[in-house]
């Protein structure tokens, strides 16, 4: 089926978020959608699937125009969409999922089932899938549950398929997997919208590529282009995308985990027998595909999780079982990788959101009063110093861009006294511009002596800062290898394999 | 009437057409429109003669309730009746207001007086503070304070010379219905409960244990009164004057402990007790208070055995008449039984019922009672 | 409903679980526009009226004949509601037919008495609101405080003024304890607040009931009421203008509590971490703050809030002793309070006196025009209906959606730095 979208603009408000897009995709074609956060990818494809009502334009298949009230509408003329985060029920099964929304009942209401389950192995056998329609989705690996949300979509009888972000959540190998799989389902005819980010997946992947930015179309590419190419059509300008750095000046152990283990709420053991160091000077990043125990390994080092077992010493100091506050003042810098949820208040002002975690006592606090003059000579000094794009030190951090909400966090963490710095994602959600900014203060930060940690999904950003790479899979290190490792080493390792030769060090 | 008749129609056909060609109410609203415009279509009456209907009195008296409001089914409620009863006979239009809560008492009676008021009846002992006070302020002003002696310094004398208590004696009452209640019984068991343990209600409660003692020291019987002791002063409350699961729930619980008669003190509780008294199917009577509750509540008239009366209504028409005439006395009202300020109601349906013995003991405790060879009394007493 | 009130998109909050989107809705309504309060007061006024009409005998029977002469029935609906807001107005600013303006301006005093408990419990329940719990213990606290206070106001013996600082210490102390409690349950074993705080109200409802009735602890000696002795005249707060009025020293203590609230919050770093919970408590978490101490504090500080009305009925209102109504349902009412003024302890001193402007004027409402005290209650009833849902009195007065204005400046900032970076 042939997909035409013609003129179409989406605003809100006074925000054009969509400005005039028109698009066209051939039957059997993949067709990628690329452009940075915000670029207006994820309103258009809302648009498509009838979940926005556009001002202008027209959406038409095989010719015909559409009028789309909501997304039954769009899915009964043969659009499916593969969502970013699943729209699936953790507890129930694979053809119970399938099924949902458009139940069939027998006599007095009974579900019926049996046809489910033969369409999901009718279309597991199809494309070689391999599921078990009666597996609960909650014990699926991740990269299956995307393929029960594909076989939901074809169930429906779509004959347009829309990925949206869908490598986010998926270790290099299940990406690998995924691109074989669009490329069968393209040859069987299926129109396919990619929605990403990253130009590697678009190269490999796409027939054409159309770039957004700013809500417009700023061109088209073909799989051929270069990666700096696609970049700067991205951004609007041209773009380095590796880090200048020397290399590290060890300066001796300062971080030292050994055996750490750590157990989470619902009893799960999340964190396992972790042991590493991290020298001054260096940047150990940790590399993984998310949910494999980055996130508590991380906030076990601050204090956050309570089930905590082994040991953490800092300098020769014990950290583990103290109080956030404590590990603070011991001199522990952190950029939560949730900013807007952890690292920030968004309806506070910027100089509040600068003195956050320094509420207790000097220099901000004096006799359990606020020094408030104090507070906005700082602020107006760390807006100058990081380049905080705002309107004053009073805005609300909501207001400001992500980019610049990093800045802040940033520049609070940064302004204290450091021993020991450790970043999670965080370059996530940012423009190219703002990545750039925070990767060179991460190395910044590692030439002035400081241990740095870097936890990322983004084997890019692993691959541009770190010295060493701690590899974690199921929450276990599965090998420390150093910053020059190969990609596709790199990669079998975040699918579980050790690596060929693992070293613990330097 | 043709005429009538004419302009009937034609202000209905007026009204039809406003409706047509406002395309834009909504169906439901115009319907409710149409209703009320119909309505609207009477006649005006004719231009009143305002000179006739000035009362050429300028007394004006006035209540206020306590938190329990003037739809109480109690005393709140029997007050106003008895105030509007008066009133009406003098021909004048008297001002009541309600309480919400117990801060609201002292604005109420200063706003009262502030309206002229000549006559103020304050109900209830919570507005006793409140009365005292406005009263020693406006010793102009004429006060009535119901089920409270206005004592608040403990000295056997009402604080202001222009306060009148109207109280009730109701623990003789309650003895004669004890008396009939454990003559009745078949189970051998009586059950009563209140709505707060307060002395107003708890009178009630004492005279009743009481008499149902009596009649066991003059039968040889062993009939027992459950929900209340009268040595120690506890029992069975809910906490509030209001029908409802609590109510409901200390109804149940005596009928549980197989009671056949109940005595719930307290306003509309009674209500609730009819319910638990319908659930159980068992054949249970009721005793009712403050008013005959076979009278005032018809349609479950077959339960009550009898009821305990307190002629708060006559007690306060009393004092609203007496003070229009220009012959208010601030001495204490005391309802007894020899004034029939308080009794108790004829049996009803439930004459057959009641042993012919037991009405005959009654008749002749009345008479002890008043004569004075029978005493009966409470802690909670009016005091004298 | 007009273009204005469609609602921003949703965007990627799809992941927001149930608690967070509790807190955000907790947020939303009390961080409304100080607009949104006076149109909420004016229309519920505007509705009040309507009712006021609507239950006048006068318009019921004028209204049978309105078509013969239907001037009639407009006197009788002008007649009803300026007289009952014009009694209103007299029976809480100014009374116009008083014969000499000492009197004149009682009515003023007596709003300001009324006003004095509800602004300290509202204080209390909008400190709560700005560390995002919800204090439905008002009641629970004002009857443990009014009974510390009240206990030590009767039953100890002590110089006049000392008397009356230890009778407030304690009262304070008690609704310090008994909203502690609250904060002690949820910061360790995650009870929630709205819960445990309507649960205590039984408790000390009954706790109460029970000491009244007890001969030794709060019933008074040779009564059979449950009832409390009066207050010794050593414990009581002075009248502030003499007898004629009133007006206490109690009001002194909410004024004194007021600028300790806007301390608190915006001049104190305990407040600024009282904040910074209330706004997001995993941010917080991270920042090293003690969310659980700040629960417990805060709590106990808004108990004690909430005890300083408990305080004040008992040692300034009604001192000639009290029952288990003293609390007088203002612990509900300081919701609504703290609601409209925004939990802003400014904001809570404005709508503490606008309430208790209501409250003294409601009685001379009825009192004057028999106007039913209950029309008072729905008047305040509605002011909290458009507080708590402000897209209806947007969309009634034409205001423009807070997500309509503010997107497109987030935006706007956004794509003016990418410019520049653009442009570098």
């Amino acid at each position: 089926m042939k997909l035409e979208l013609r003129g179409i603009t989406k605003r809100f408000g006074a925000l054009v978020a969509n400005n005039n897009i028109s698009l066209t995709v051939e039957s059997g074609e993949i067709h990628a959608l690329l452009g940075e956060n915000g670029a207006g990818k994820s309103t258009l494809m809302n648009v498509l699937y009838g979940l926005y009502i556009a001002e202008e334009g027209d959406i038409l298949l095989d010719d015909v125009v559409q009028k789309f009230a909501g997304p039954g509408d769009a899915m009964n003329a043969g659009i499916g969409m593969v969502h970013q985060h699943f729209m699936l029920v953790p507890v129930f099964t694979v053809a119970e999922n399938v099924v949902l929304g458009h139940e069939q009942t027998t006599f007095g209401g009974r579900l019926d089932l049996s046809a489910a389950r033969a369409k999901v192995r009718e279309i597991s056998d199809r494309f070689g899938f391999d599921i078990d329609p009666d597996a609960l989705i909650e014990e699926l690996p991740v990269g299956v549950q995307q393929r029960v949300e594909i076989i939901k979509a074809l169930s429906q009888d779509a004959k347009v398929l829309v990925f949206d972000e869908p490598t986010a959540v998926l270790t290099p190998q299940e990406t690998d997997e995924l691109m074989i799989i669009m490329r069968q389902l393209a040859e069987s005819g299926t129109s396919i919208v990619f929605i990403t980010h990253k130009l590697r997946e678009v190269r490999a992947v796409a027939d054409r590529i159309t770039v957004i930015r700013l809500g417009t179309v700023v061109g088209d590419a073909s799989p051929t282009a270069t990666n700096a190419e696609l970049a700067s059509l991205m951004v609007g300008r041209a773009v380095e995308l590796t880090v200048h750095k020397n290399a590290p000046e060890l300066r001796g152990p300062a971080l030292t985990v050994k055996n750490l283990s750590v157990i989470d709420s619902r009893n799960q053991s999340v964190v396992n027998n972790v042991s590493f160091d991290v020298q001054a000077g260096e940047v150990l990043a940790i590399a993984g595909v998310q949910g494999n125990g980055q996130t508590e390994l991380t906030e076990a080092l601050l204090g956050l999780q309570h089930h905590v077992t082994g040991s953490i010493e800092l300098d020769g100091k014990p950290l583990r079982g103290y109080s956030v506050r404590h590990i603070l003042d011991s001199g522990v810098g952190f950029v939560p990788e949730d900013r807007t949820e952890d690292g920030l208040i968004a309806d506070f002002s910027i100089a509040e959101n600068l003195m956050l975690d320094r509420s207790s006592g000097a220099p901000f606090v004096k006799a359990g009063n606020l020094q408030l003059g104090f507070r906005a000579k700082f602020a107006a000094e760390k807006i100058a110093e990081f380049d905080i794009r705002s309107q004053g030190s009073e805005m609300e951090a909501g207001r400001l861009s992500g980019g610049n909400q990093q800045k802040v966090v940033l520049a609070r963490e940064l302004s204290r006294e450091l021993r020991l710095f450790v970043a999670a994602q965080p370059t996530r959600g940012l423009d190219v511009g703002s990545i750039e900014f925070v990767h060179t203060r991460i190395i910044e930060t590692r030439d002035s002596g400081i241990p740095v940690i870097v936890v990322s999904t983004e084997l890019d950003e692993v691959v541009a800062l770190a010295d060493r790479i701690a590899v974690m899979y199921r929450g276990e290190i599965v090998g420390i290898v150093p910053g020059n490792t190969p990609r596709a080493t790199l990669g079998l390792m975040m699918a579980g394999e050790h690596a060929p030769a693992t070293e613990s060090g330097l | 009437m043709v005429y009538v008749h004419a302009i009937s129609l034609g202000c209905i056909l007026e009204v039809l057409l406003t409706i047509s060609t406002r395309k834009t109410v909504i169906a439901g609203l115009a319907m409710f429109g149409t209703a009320a415009m119909l309505a609207a279509c009477a006649q005006a009456p004719a231009a009143t003669d305002d000179t006739n209907s000035a009362a050429a009195s300028d007394f004006l008296p006035c209540m206020v309730s306590d938190a329990g409001g003037f739809d109480d089914q109690s005393f709140n409620q029997l007050g106003f009746e008895g105030l509007n009863e008066a009133a009406g006979e003098l021909g004048v239009t008297p001002i009541t207001v309600e309480s919400a809560a117990e801060t609201d008492y002292q604005s109420n009676v200063q706003n009262l007086v502030d309206q002229g008021c000549s006559l103020i009846i304050t109900v209830g002992f919570d507005l006793a503070a409140a009365t005292v006070e406005s009263a020693l302020a406006n010793p102009e002003v004429n006060y009535a304070l119901i089920d409270n002696a206005a004592d608040l310094d403990d000295d056997h004398k009402v604080d202001a010379p222009n306060i009148k208590p109207l109280l009730f004696d109701t623990a003789p009452a309650g003895f004669m219905a004890g008396y009939a209640a454990a003559g009745y019984s078949e189970t051998g068991v009586v059950g009563t409960y209140g709505g707060r343990q307060i002395a107003p209600v708890t009178i009630f409660m004492d005279g009743f244990a009481d008499g149902v003692v009596y009649y066991n020291e003059k039968n040889d019987t062993a009939v027992k009164t459950i929900g209340w002791d009268v040595a120690s002063q506890t029992g069975s409350f809910t906490g509030g004057f209001a029908a409802g699961v609590d109510s409901f729930a200390k109804a149940q619980a005596l009928i549980d402990q197989n009671a056949d008669v109940l005595l719930p003190v307290g306003g509309p509780i009674f209500l609730s007790a009819i319910e638990a008294i319908k659930s159980s199917g068992k054949d249970i009577a009721m005793v009712g208070v403050d008013a005959d509750l076979f009278e005032t509540n018809p349609a479950n008239s077959s339960l009550f055995l009898t009821s305990i009366l307190k002629d708060i209504k006559l007690a306060v028409s009393t004092v609203v008449a007496a003070s229009g005439s220009g012959t208010f006395d601030a001495t204490a009202y005391l309802g007894t039984l020899d004034n029939e300020g308080v009794g108790i109601a004829p049996f009803h349906d439930f004459e057959s019922k009641v042993p012919a013995t037991v009405i005959e003991d009654i008749d002749a405790i009345k008479a002890g009672i008043i004569d004075g060879s029978i005493t009966v009394e409470s802690p909670a007493s009016p005091k004298q | 409903m007009s273009a204005t009130t469609t609602t921003a998109p949703a965007g990627r909050d799809s992941r927001k679980d149930g608690s967070e989107r509790w807190t955000q809705t907790l947020r939303d309504i009390t961080g409304g526009s100080a607009m949104i309060s006076v149109l909420a007061v004016l229309f519920a006024l505007v509705v009040g009226a309507i009712l006021i009409a609507f239950t006048n005998e006068r318009v019921q029977e004028t209204a049978g004949y309105f078509f013969s002469r239907p001037t009639d029935l407009l006197r009788a609906v002008w007649d009803a509601v300026a007289g009952a807001y014009s009694a209103l107005f007299q029976g809480s600013i100014y009374n116009f037919r008083a014969t000499n303006f000492l009197t004149a301006i009682r009515p003023m005093t007596e709003t300001l008495t009324f006003a004095t408990p509800l602004i300290a419990a509202g204080l209390g329940v909008g400190l709560a609101f700005r560390v995002g719990m919800f204090n439905i213990g008002g009641r629970g606290q004002m009857l443990i405080a009014a009974g510390a206070a009240g206990w030590v106001a009767f039953a100890v013996e002590l110089p006049a003024g000392i008397h009356l600082i230890v009778a407030i210490l304690a009262g304070l102390l008690g609704g310090a304890i008994w909203g502690g409690i609250v904060g002690l349950l949820k910061a360790r074993t995650g009870a929630h607040e709205v819960i445990v705080t309507i649960m205590l109200n039984f408790v000390a409802l009954y706790l109460i009931q029970f000491l009244l009735r007890t001969p030794g602890a709060l019933q008074a000696p040779g009564s059979n009421n449950p009832k409390t002795p009066a207050m010794a005249a050593t414990a009581v707060f002075p009248d502030l203008f003499g007898p004629r009025y009133n007006l206490h020293a109690g009001f002194l203590t909410v004024v004194a509590a007021t600028i300790f609230v806007w301390w608190l919050l915006s001049r104190s770093n305990l407040g600024f971490q009282f904040r910074a919970v209330g706004q997001n408590p995993s941010a917080a978490r991270v920042a090293g703050i003690n969310v659980k101490n700040v629960y417990l504090y805060a709590m106990a500080i808004s108990g004690a809030l909430v005890g300083l009305a408990g305080i004040n009925q008992v040692l300034g209102t009604v001192t000639t002793g009290f029952g288990s109504g003293i609390d007088a349902g203002i612990g509900f009412d300081a919701i609504t309070v703290a609601l409209l003024g925004r939990s802003k302890p400014w904001g809570i001193f404005a709508a503490g006196i606008l309430f208790g402007a209501f409250k003294a004027g409601g009685f001379a409402m009825q009192a004057a025009e028999g106007v039913p005290i209950d029309i008072v209650v729905v008047v305040q009833a509605l002011i909290v209906l458009f507080i708590a849902a402000p897209p209806l009195v947007r969309a009634m007065f034409h205001l423009p959606t807070p997500g309509t204005s503010r997107k497109p400046t987030i935006r706007a900032v956004k794509t003016r730095q990418t410019n520049e970076v653009v442009a570098k």
